[in-house]
């Protein structure tokens, strides 16, 4: 809840306002007229609000502080009108189940009111003098600008006013804020980037903090994506930065790498892993992806133009398999090799937006921080990949030979309706003469997955080689009812 | 419409900007097709003299960027550096 007011504010009735039995602790900040301001005495404040404005713009800050920390309940109220020294100017309540998010709510709250809210305040001196505060000449050189912020990157060569334009159009979203995370977060968030977006359905824990260095012991409990950001915006008040404190999921992910420039794949497992690098692929953005195993680590940067995919990599292969021979998820890590990976991971992300020269995306880095080596290995397309390999040299004998995964005319007439999805190559347009078949294109293995798991689908494509091999591929990742038609059937 | 026909504009004003315009409400024609246009216009003929970088603008109630092309009717505010708490 949010107000104006132009009386004195009544703090106990704005207390007991908050009162709910969930909750387990209010902080409370009250800003007071102080009879000083940069080293005049000041004798009273005259605040003025663009009303309408204020109350909207008040009542949004709330609206989202309340979403970011759940079970909170926010309440503020600003003054407008004269105040003299020692009168209460805003007064904000947050309660919350716990004293973290408590603390940070009400902390966000104010540090949002100050930047956004429309409200003026005018200094009035014993002298009779008066000023608008934040609207004199020295306030407008001592701003936080930019240009300054900016200026030791701007001045190499490689960035320069283009370099910092390009960074200030473009749109990053960072998935997982983990060890790797953190770190390529902390290294975005004071590029100068137009958007960054952190995701993480996770909340922090204590033994998360080893190397996950953006969060502190307090805001254990605290959903990651939200504490972060808050951290994030507390370094750098310039940057833009959104929490989005949910899980990436395949309902979800097309939305957020929607528009993207790039996208940091910071997961800590295979089922993440697949579904980003297959959304990435779909809307053609570039995914810098990363993973550790203790001491050792790998990045990689998948690019339209760069040699293969994570399939050709994984061939078939499911993500759970794969996870279940690792111990990323809650294995032993030592912290340093995260950081280092994060922030590789961070800076291959920006020479992607500045178009560096020199940049390398062909090859994945193994870096072993027990020796302290990198060894850059050449990524080659494995030309045979049911995902981005090409028809005529598919194989569709990669896995144990399914024989109810291809259908005959007879099988498909018996199964009756069905979704069916015509795989698209390059350069072929949506085919005629295939009635109620959605077209795909051909790589877009997220698209299929999402058909696959509303029910039995069939796969149909003009040479039957792809259709047999996605097929094969889906069933290997767990989904059960995924057929390819017979070749020339049609 | 021709863009650099005259039109009518809704202006408002706060603050430092209320008391260099001289009052809290204009209704200016204009030819100007942008607010950052418009904003120079308005330092020219009344006198303001907040830099056009410190301000944000918002135009029927939405904020929105300075090159942005007004309308016949548009109720604009020019923002100064906000100082609430």
């Amino acid at each position: 809840m949010f107000e104006l007011a132009d009386q004195p504010i009544d703090s106990a009735a704005w207390r007991t306002r908050l009162a709910h039995g969930a909750a387990g602790a209010l902080v409370v900040f009250e800003g007071w007229v102080r009879n000083h301001h940069l080293g005049r005495p000041v004798t009273e404040l005259e605040y003025e609000a663009f009303d309408a404005h204020a109350r909207l713009e008040g009542e949004a800050i709330i609206a989202e502080v309340e979403q970011d920390y759940p079970g909170c309940r926010v309440c503020c109220v600003h003054r407008t009108g004269r105040l003299r020294v020692g009168e209460l100017s805003v007064w904000i309540g947050a309660a919350a189940p716990h004293r973290a998010a408590a603390f940070l709510a009400c902390r966000q709250v104010i540090e949002e009111l100050k930047r956004r809210l429309p409200v003026w305040k005018k200094e009035h001196h014993p002298d009779g003098a008066t000023e608008w505060v934040n609207c004199t000449a020295e306030a407008a050189t001592s701003r936080l600008s930019p240009e300054t912020y900016h200026a030791r990157q701007i001045a190499l060569p490689e960035v320069g006013a283009a370099g910092q334009a390009a960074l200030a159009a473009a749109s990053l979203l960072v998935v997982g804020v983990g060890g790797l995370g953190c770190p390529a977060a902390l290294y975005l968030a004071t590029a100068g980037l137009g958007r960054l977006t952190l995701a993480d359905g996770g909340l922090v824990e204590l033994s998360n903090l080893h190397r996950q260095i953006l969060f502190t012991a307090d805001e254990v409990g605290v959903a990651k994506a939200t504490a972060a950001a808050a951290r994030l915006k507390a370094h750098n008040p310039l940057a833009r930065i959104e929490a989005f404190a949910t899980r990436v999921t395949p309902l979800n992910v097309r939305t957020l790498v929607a528009g993207r420039t790039a996208v940091l794949d910071c997961t800590d497992n295979f089922t993440a892993r697949f579904l980003l690098h297959d959304a990435c692929r779909a809307a053609g953005v570039p995914l810098v992806s990363a993973a550790v195993h203790r001491f050792e680590g790998e990045l990689t940067v998948y690019a339209p133009g760069t040699p293969g995919c994570l399939h050709c990599q994984w061939p078939a292969h499911r993500p759970a398999e794969l996870d279940a021979t690792g111990d990323c998820a809650s294995g032993p890590v030592f912290a340093p090799t995260v950081g280092v990976l994060g922030v590789m991971q961070a800076a291959e992300a920006l020479k992607l937006i500045l178009r560096t020269p020199g940049a390398d995306f062909r090859h994945t880095r193994l870096l072993n921080l027990l020796d302290a080596s990198v060894l850059a290995v050449e990524r080659t397309a494995n030309p045979s990949c049911p995902v981005c390999g090409q028809p005529a040299i598919i194989r569709s004998d990669r896995t144990p030979s399914r024989p109810d995964v291809i259908l005959t005319e007879e099988a498909f007439v018996a199964l009756g309706p069905v979704r069916t999805a015509w795989l698209l190559e390059a350069g072929e347009t949506a085919r005629a003469g295939f009635p109620g078949a959605e077209c795909v294109l051909a790589g877009d293995v997220l698209r299929l997955r999402e058909l696959a798991a509303a029910g039995p689908l069939v796969l149909a494509c003009r040479s039957g080689v792809r259709s047999a091999a996605l097929a094969r591929l889906l069933r290997a990742e767990g989904m059960g009812a995924v057929f390819a038609r017979a070749v020339g059937a049609t | 419409m021709n863009p650099t026909a005259p039109r009518l504009l809704q202006l408002q004003f706060f603050a430092a900007l209320r008391e260099q315009a001289g009052c809290s409400t204009l209704a200016v024609e204009t030819a100007a097709r942008t607010p950052a246009e418009l904003y120079r216009e308005l330092q020219a003929c009344r006198g303001l003299t907040l830099p056009a970088e410190l301000l944000r603008v918002a135009v029927n109630a939405r904020y929105v960027a300075m090159d942005t092309p007004l309308q016949a009717g548009d109720h604009v505010v020019f923002i100064p550096p906000v100082a609430g708490g």
